[in-house]
């Protein structure tokens, strides 16, 4: 019952472009925090546009609608796929700016500790997935 | 992977639009199927095969080139 709930609530075409502006308020705030408002003031601009694209084009473009209200299986393949990749594209970016790092003679911090919980997260998926069956 | 989808959609005179409802899919996961860019699920295997009578076997053919 929540479990539909909740999924009725993020396949709302509302649901994405509420994040993005909630995103952009939570930006702001932070950036406030910090003393730059203009920062977070840019941030909270940017992410309502960002949310306020999705919102027009949910209609129109499959790309779209599969990121905000219809995700069927070969969506949620594709969906996959890109994470993957993009995962893939993160760590690959991680352990070359770590190498760069070191090889200027630098600690390669923070790149070290973040592609070493990179490898960890994929490990521990691998043996969660492979437990599950 | 080949196979019968658009042959028996058209059969039918359904458009794309109206089988891709009746399956819960998106209009282009049906034309996908039937271009074989995709794959179906299983799941949506046997309800297409089941929503036009066929065996899965008749609608999916994966001894093609």
């Amino acid at each position: 019952m929540i479990k539909d709930r909740s999924q009725a609530i993020m396949r709302s075409r509302w649901f994405t472009p509420a994040f993005c502006l909630a995103l952009g308020v939570v930006v702001l705030a932070t950036a406030w925090l910090g003393g730059q408002l203009g920062t977070g003031l840019f941030g909270l601009v940017v992410m309502a546009a960002f949310g306020l694209v999705i919102l027009l084009l949910t209609g129109r473009s499959e790309t779209i609608r599969g990121l905000t209200t219809g995700r069927d299986e070969r969506f949620a393949q594709i969906d996959l796929k890109a994470t993957a990749v993009a995962g893939l594209v993160l760590i690959l970016t991680l352990i070359v700016a770590w190498l760069v790092e070191i090889s200027r003679g630098h600690s390669g911090q923070p790149y070290d500790w973040l592609a070493a919980i990179g490898g960890l997260a994929y490990v521990a998926a691998i043996a969660l997935f492979r437990w599950r069956g | 992977m080949k196979n019968q989808v658009r042959t028996l959609r058209t059969q039918r005179s359904l458009a794309q639009g109206q089988l891709a409802e009746a399956m819960g899919v998106s209009r282009q996961t049906i034309n996908s199927i039937e271009n074989e860019r995709y794959t179906p699920s299983l799941p949506l295997a046997l309800a297409l095969a089941r929503y036009f009578g066929v065996a899965v076997e008749e609608m999916f053919d994966d001894q093609g080139p």
